[in-house]
């Protein structure tokens, strides 16, 4: 694998990641102030951009790459994901949900590297 | 996870709709992907290319669907829980594959099939224990 792929694959993994991020604050702000608020447009439309980016990156690698080699990148989605909610979100964290996050990561890597 | 709708407006259904609609559309990426493979043109590494197989567009049409459904799971379920249940879809496409087209599983995808089941089921727990108590 290039650097070039490599460095391609790690953008369209942390623009997913991100895009998750916005998109799940921009859906708890609709509790309190709606949808129709400037607040809720931008952070969609951040997440959608982010979201289309990671989309036609992860699109141009499976021309090169098998499915199964890039599976491994996203199963480690789960993990990110899990941690930065956490950690940006102040989503509630136990050693329960960590732990599931973890093993599911690592069945997603077993999974596409058999 | 309070005040949820129920019915089509239920979170947990409409995080099944969402897997289901992101299942068919990594199958359908993949051969539309393959399909129209030029990898000879530098443009190829952005993926725009793909869009000249219809497979790909019927693919986008289906990551729309769930993803208006996984903006509404993400309104009512914490992601911490929402995002690792969905990637049931990991297991899913090989289960797929082994269930209709007879393709074999090798023990060491079984066992990651394994542990991806025993993760879900850990994140799955806490979901049981707060649907009690509502």
């Amino acid at each position: 694998m290039s650097f070039l792929a490599f460095f391609l694959i790690v953008v369209s993994l942390v623009t997913f990641v991100a895009a998750q991020l916005i998109l799940k604050r921009a859906m708890e702000g609709t509790k309190t102030s709606g949808f129709r608020n400037t607040q809720f447009v931008w952070r969609v439309t951040w997440g959608v951009v982010l979201m289309t980016i990671s989309f036609f990156l992860t699109l141009g690698l499976l021309q090169r790459f098998d499915l199964s080699y890039l599976y491994p990148f996203q199963g480690l989605s789960v993990i990110f994901i899990t941690l930065m909610a956490a950690i940006v979100l102040k989503e509630k964290l136990n050693a329960r949900l960590a732990i599931g996050a973890l093993l599911i990561s690592i069945g997603i890597v077993l999974v596409s590297l058999s | 996870m309070q005040n949820r709708p129920s019915g089509f407006g239920n979170p947990w259904l409409q995080l099944v709709l969402s897997v289901a609609c992101v299942l068919v559309s990594e199958f359908l990426l993949k051969r539309g992907a393959t399909e129209v493979a030029n990898t000879d043109s530098a443009w190829s590494w952005t993926g725009v290319n793909g869009l000249a197989s219809p497979l790909v567009w019927w693919a986008i049409l289906l990551i729309i669907a769930s993803f208006i459904s996984w903006l509404y799971v993400l309104r009512y379920i914490p992601i911490t829980i929402a995002f690792p249940l969905s990637r049931v879809v990991d297991i899913l496409v090989p289960l797929g594959c082994w269930i209709f087209l007879g393709e074999l599983i090798s023990p060491l995808r079984w066992c990651g099939i394994a542990l991806v089941v025993t993760g879900l089921a850990l994140v799955a727990k806490p979901i049981a224990q707060i649907e009690e108590r509502l």
